[in-house]
């Protein structure tokens, strides 16, 4: 009764907490032991029969900080061999300046079948295992003994996290399915927490509580809110290829402190509204006072900004500066690390250092300079309900020229102005400025992904085909490639590369420009020699005219698709051949002048072939023409692609005038 | 004392102590056949090993390295690893500009320290500190110093001369020192010419030393490295490692040392181990029968977890452990093993071995303790020798794969070590068959079934799959056979787990519109399960043509095809064989059936580098026939 009652009306206040607690350790039941599979995954390889936790914030008796006490308790039954990685337990626990995340208590068996019985093992502490992984993050370690196919073992531990902040993320879906899952969090009146559900799934039943008197600080007793949440039969949460983050989708719940009551009747807002986002951020010494160095680039920069009449090329040889003279660490952060003056002179810093230096830069030049945080793309999507300031972990700059504004990152040298690294492209930002209240603000492609080839030649009456290949790109197909010219060292030894990857075409003569003209697209100019594939029957040539930037494979070979297909920018390639064919030869066939498109303009593909005057003219365009495709247009992308394939396995037929 | 050693560096190698900053080191001074292909240059590097006793090995290292570009970026930085056993001192450096101007200093607190275990591993005491100078203009050059004490003499560092491929050397040179009356092992690879020696009351000393070697272009189906680079291993008789001593010259003596030094003492067995057994092989005669029965019990009661702690890098866990704790690594598990197998009164012999798909042997000729990584179990029965991987807990009994197949591998016995050699799979071994019988609709639809045998090196190609759920097999399988709209059904796979082990795999098939029309024809690639990947087209290829293991491959297609299908142009049968294998491909038509068939071997073999376009030709041939279209006209 109680149960149903509570399903309904789950924000009710209520004092009796005898409902939820904790499994008994190392009491398997029959059900344990007979289960063979979950009800959602009869595939898995592991399953989590139960699991619970509970996190509570306490207070440090000698030192007065506060922490969270995390207890976790699991049991997983091993239903085969495949399952056995679940065995091996990995345990983070995160360092910091003062102190780290420690495990005070563990405890580990495993039962395995024996002669129809199940015998206990227990964890041998010898074998428990604590990597200092880096200054950051140790890792506890071990491996549950006597592993078979239908072992249930078992584990708990309890863990003082330092850091109370993020409270416990608990996540509901795993990589093995569970049949329960239940998380207790017991939060004292004087924090508050903004709490967010991510994912599909549905709490079985959630319910919040007063729990009286759960914390003592100075003397005074404190209630607590006890929130607690129970997910059941929740199947394995499996990754699609051209997904955003897995965050995103896999069901959990987060936790960020939002603000603080101190006894003495003062309140210390952590995160509460953007307003004190802003002020937050604006006055934080890593963040807003980064923004704020005018003075840093005072000295340097009349030299950069030298010969540069409008606001627009100014940005633009700021933009170059900074890419050119601080070199990525390959962290993230919307933090700086260093001062910007370190940040120059080591010439290294994480993606505050970055673009807080640009932004204080461009500021410095007389520009209207913003930044704007983000989160990346594995990092996952924003939730508009709370101002959950961690869930940033980057950020950029947003400059306006007259009615214009561009986003910049400086952290990738061979970028063009306004384009900036797929990892950004996730929806939106919050655009912090040093004189406006914050907004939210669309990030979008301002490029397309292009491509557009030109060939023109002759086809000789042996089936040899000479010409001009051009090929223009822009976009991230142009940084992609640029990318690949530096790793090849040179243009020359990029178009050797080149040359061997596509072994009977020769290029006999090329000429790459623009390579460091980053603006401008990319040109490839190669005089290439190659043979016509097919000469089978006397009197006529078999030419394929898809021989340049051909699909074999179909991206989305799959038969269905639960999340959406994610591109990050929209795409367009063109394909021009214009070749002269030899005197006495004519067109006898070719593949069908096609047509087709994806509904609402979202792409296209389309082939033409026309012969005039001895000339061949082929052309091909294919185009998507949004970055982000619903679970439900997969099947249509899959069409399309397939159209191309089977369009593209179709020659060209000249026979020879009789 | 101090003085002492100063003045022996300085009478016979006045060079070690001109130190590197009193020389600029000027980025135009490199000469133009460094800078080809070569993303940084060594410029001068000298490599000191002094071995004051068998636990005091000290490695002093001084490195000038100009870095031409980006791409140099990553050889700029500096990676030094360390343990319980050995201590890093004094890493400092500079950085200079293009004209030698200094820019800053570093040391060893710019390192950033971390741990450094092995993605396969649980658990390692290994650890690693690691720099990056960050610079963004080039050229550059950088300048490190570092010293690494080592206390103790099994593994000496091994030194190459020409650690990669895209940086050239203008001078590089290695120093060993140790007392006079030390024995030492030493073997130098593809040097030219002898180490200078000397010797006298207090120490004796190897000098090698190399200078304008280019940087090289690494290229595809070229052999080990190892094979052309120039590399020096010393291993001194008398050695010291953590708690053990130990003393040897050769393989015999050092597989003497490993079996009784280190696994011997970790053999002890339980009472209850012994009952086992003893129920295991209840009622059988044949050793080899018992030798099966009790490596099916280990794989149902072990799993491979590996953890490497000090003296543990080269010891098995305790046998008894591994009984009571049902895991261990590959040492671990093979002589756990072996411990079963002797209270059945079958002899084996625990193998180090070098494994990877890439064959490497023990050099014969040189013992020494860092040329394996794996430890494999041998059964030398009277009239077979059977082999045995014992981390897996599927492999077929005496089989080993291509992980450690054909190579030399050191025995160690208490009777001393014995080099062996494992399996050889041949081409003729290494088979694919596949099968399939196939419908063609009018609207260029496929269906039909298909089979396919797997052997030899091909017969673990499925391992992970076959342990996959049901839906992610069918995703693998698309991943496999990456056509178009092709979906599968009624898949099944089989494993024959003999010593000759074969896996087979079946399924039905649909393709919708593998074979697309044009106006009045249509399109059939015959080939549409295997085709063969050209091989790039290397211009001056330097380095030997290498193929390290052969294969077959035989594939029987049938295509029923609609009646107004009539082929317009097909291929002819083709031929080609060559001295790196064979390639057979032919069409034949009965009725409104196509029959194709494909077989192509290729060979193992070692060629000169001259051949290499030959074999580049032959593999082009052979994708272009892969690729081979019929044209059916329609009308």
């Amino acid at each position: 009764m109680k149960k149903i009652f509570f399903f309904i009306i789950p924000f009710l206040f209520y004092t009796n907490c005898l409902h939820a607690q904790d499994f008994e350790f190392g009491k398997i039941s029959v059900e344990d032991i007979q289960i063979k599979h979950a009800k959602t995954d009869s595939n898995a390889n592991a399953i989590v029969l139960k699991e619970f936790g509970t996190a509570s914030i306490q207070i440090e008796d000698n030192y007065g900080y506060s922490y969270v006490d995390y207890k976790y308790h699991v049991r997983i039954k091993i239903l085969n061999k495949n399952g056995f990685e679940h065995g091996n337990i990995q345990i983070p626990l995160w360092r910091y300046t003062d102190r780290d995340d420690e495990i005070t208590e563990l405890t580990a068996c495993t039962f395995s079948p024996s002669d129809g019985i199940m015998v206990r093992t227990d964890l041998d502490n010898k074998q428990i295992f604590l990597e200092n992984r880096s200054k950051y993050l140790n890792v506890k370690k071990f491996a549950m003994p006597n592993l078979k196919e239908g072992s249930i073992i078992e584990y708990s531990y309890t863990l003082n996290k330092k850091n109370i902040f993020n409270f416990v993320t608990w996540e509901f879906q795993s990589p093995i399915p569970k049949i329960q899952s239940e998380f207790i969090a017991m939060i004292p009146a004087i924090y508050n927490f903004n709490a967010s559900i991510r994912g599909f799934l549905k709490l079985t039943s959630q319910n919040a509580e007063i729990s009286r008197e759960c914390l003592r600080i100075q003397g005074s007793k404190i209630d607590c809110s006890r929130l607690s949440y129970i997910m059941k039969d929740i199947p394995a949460f499996i990754e699609e290829s051209y997904m955003t983050a897995a965050t995103n989708f896999r069901s959990a719940i987060y936790f960020e402190l939002s603000d603080v009551q101190h006894l003495n009747g003062g309140k210390n807002n952590i995160t509460k509204t953007w307003k004190d986002v802003d002020y937050e951020l604006k006055n934080e010494k890593s963040f807003g006072g980064q923004m704020k160095r005018k003075d840093a680039f005072k000295e340097i920069l009349p030299e950069i900004l030298k010969d540069q009449p409008d606001e627009l090329s100014k940005a633009k040889a700021i933009y170059a500066y900074i890419k050119k003279n601080i070199r990525w660490n390959r962290y993230y952060g919307k933090y700086g690390e260093n001062a910007i003056k370190k940040s120059l002179e080591t010439h290294s810093g994480n993606i505050g250092d970055i673009n807080l230096a640009l932004i204080a830069a461009l500021s410095s030049a007389g520009l209207d300079a913003e930044a704007l945080v983000l989160s990346t793309r594995e990092n996952g999507i924003i939730s508009d309900l709370y101002p959950v300031i961690s869930n940033f972990n980057y950020v950029i700059a947003k400059i306006n020229i007259a009615d214009k504004s561009y986003l910049l990152d400086a952290s990738e040298p061979l970028l063009p102005f306004g384009l900036l690294p797929l990892r950004c492209m996730n929806e939106r930002g919050r655009v912090i400025s040093l004189t406006k209240p914050s907004y939210w603000y669309d990030i979008k492609a301002n490029q397309k992904d292009i491509n557009r080839y030109t060939f023109t030649g002759s086809l000789s009456s042996e089936g040899k085909i000479t010409g001009h290949l051009i090929t223009y790109s822009s976009g991230y197909s142009a940084f992609n490639k640029r990318k690949k010219i530096e790793e090849a060292g040179s243009a020359e030894l990029y178009a050797e590369k080149l040359n061997e990857q596509m072994p009977g075409l020769r290029i006999l003569h090329h000429q790459i420009s623009n390579i460091d003209s980053l603006d401008n697209p990319l040109v490839e100019d190669y005089e290439i020699e190659m043979k016509s594939q097919y000469d089978m029957k006397a009197g006529q040539i078999y030419f394929n005219p898809f021989f340049i930037d051909k699909t074999s494979k179909n991206p989305f070979n799959l038969n269905e698709r639960t999340y959406p297909v994610d591109l990050g920018a929209a795409k367009e390639d063109r394909v021009t051949i214009l070749l002269k064919i030899p005197d006495n030869f004519q067109l006898a066939d070719h593949p069908k002048n096609l047509a087709i498109a994806l509904a609402q303009n979202g792409g296209k593909y389309l082939t033409d072939v026309s012969f005039n005057d001895g000339v061949l003219n082929f052309t091909q365009l294919f185009q998507l023409n949004k970055a982000l495709y619903g679970p439900d247009e997969y099947l249509s992308l899959k069409e399309l692609f397939s159209r191309m394939i089977q369009q593209q396995k179709t020659d060209v037929i000249l026979k020879k005038a009789i | 004392m101090m003085l002492k050693k100063v003045l022996i560096f300085a009478l016979f190698y006045p060079v070690c102590i001109v130190s590197a900053q009193q020389i600029i080191y000027k980025a135009a001074d490199i000469a133009p056949e460094l800078k080809n292909r070569a993303n940084a240059v060594i410029r001068n590097m000298e490599t000191v090993v002094d071995m004051k006793a068998p636990d005091e090995v000290i490695l002093t290292v001084k490195e000038v390295l100009t870095v031409l570009n980006k791409n140099g970026e990553e050889k700029a930085g500096q990676v030094l690893f360390y343990n319980k056993n050995s201590i890093i001192r004094g890493v400092k450096g500079a950085i200079y500009d293009e004209e030698g101007k200094l820019i800053k200093k570093f040391s060893q607190s710019d390192f950033t320290d971390e741990s450094a275990i092995s993605s396969f591993s649980l658990y390692e005491d290994d650890r690693v500190k690691h720099f990056n100078p960050n610079m963004v203009n080039y050229p550059y050059t950088i300048v490190y110093e570092y010293e690494i004490r080592n206390k103790q003499n099994l593994l000496i560092p091994e030194w190459y001369a020409t650690p990669y491929s895209d940086v050239s050397v203008e001078k590089s040179s290695y120093l060993f020192l140790c007392k006079p009356d030390v024995k030492l092992n030493i073997k130098a690879y593809n040097f030219q010419g002898q180490p200078s020696e000397t010797k006298d009351q207090k120490s004796q000393s190897y000098y090698w030393e190399v200078k304008q070697i280019p940087a090289f272009k690494p290229e595809p189906y070229a052999p080990n490295p190892d094979e052309y680079r120039i590399h020096v291993k010393i291993a001194p008789q008398d050695f010291i490692y953590y708690s053990s001593k130990g003393s040897y010259n050769n393989w015999e003596e050092l597989g003497k040392w490993i079996y009784t030094d280190l696994v011997s003492k970790k053999q002890n067995t339980s009472p209850e181990m012994a009952e086992k057994v003893k129920e295991l092989i209840d009622g059988l005669s044949d050793p080899k029968e018992k030798a099966r029965r009790i490596y099916s019990y280990v794989q149902q009661k072990t799993r491979y977890i590996s953890v490497q702690i000090g003296l543990g890098g080269f010891q098995p866990m305790p046998a008894m452990e591994v009984d009571r704790l049902g895991y261990g690594d590959c040492k671990a598990l093979v002589s756990y093993t072996q411990c079963l197998l002797r209270l059945a009164d079958v002899p084996s012999y625990y193998c180090i071995v070098f494994a990877g798909s890439r064959k490497r042997s023990l050099d014969k000729n040189f013992a020494s303790m860092d040329q394996a990584n794996h430890v494999i179990l041998c059964l030398p029965f009277k009239t077979d020798t059977t082999w045995l991987e014992c981390t897996s807990q599927t492999s077929p009994f005496g089989f080993l794969g291509d992980f450690t197949d054909d190579r030399l591998v050191l025995a160690c016995t208490e009777n001393g070590g014995k080099i062996l050699q494992t399996p050889i799979l041949s081409a003729e071994k290494n088979l694919t068959q596949r099968s399939a019988e196939l419908f063609v609709d009018e609207n260029g639809n496929v269906k039909g079934k298909l089979n396919t045998s797997f052997k030899g090196a091909q017969y673990d190609n499925y391992e992970q799959l076959i342990a996959e759920s049901p839906e992610e097999q069918l995703k693998s399988l698309k991943r496999l056979y990456d056509l178009d709209n092709i979906n599968f059904s009624n898949v099944k796979f089989n494993q024959l787990k003999t010593e000759d082990p074969q896996t087979t795999e079946s399924f039905d098939l649909v393709i919708k519109n593998y074979v697309p029309q044009t106006q009045s024809r249509s399109y059939l690639v015959l080939n549409a399960f295997n085709k063969m990947n050209a091989a790039p087209d290397v211009m001056n290829r330097k380095r030997p043509l290498y193929i390290g293991r052969g294969y077959s491959e035989e594939d029987y297609l049938t295509y029923s095809l609609p009646s107004n299908y009539k082929i317009e142009a097909g291929p002819q049968e083709i031929n080609l064989a060559s001295e790196f294998g064979t390639y057979h491909m032919k069409m034949t038509q009965t009725g409104n059936k196509i029959s194709y068939t494909r077989k192509f071997t290729l060979k193992s073999g070692s060629y000169p580098a001259e051949k290499y376009r030959d074999f580049s030709d032959f593999i082009l041939q052979v994708n272009r026939n892969d690729y081979t279209k019929v044209v059916f006209n329609l009308n």
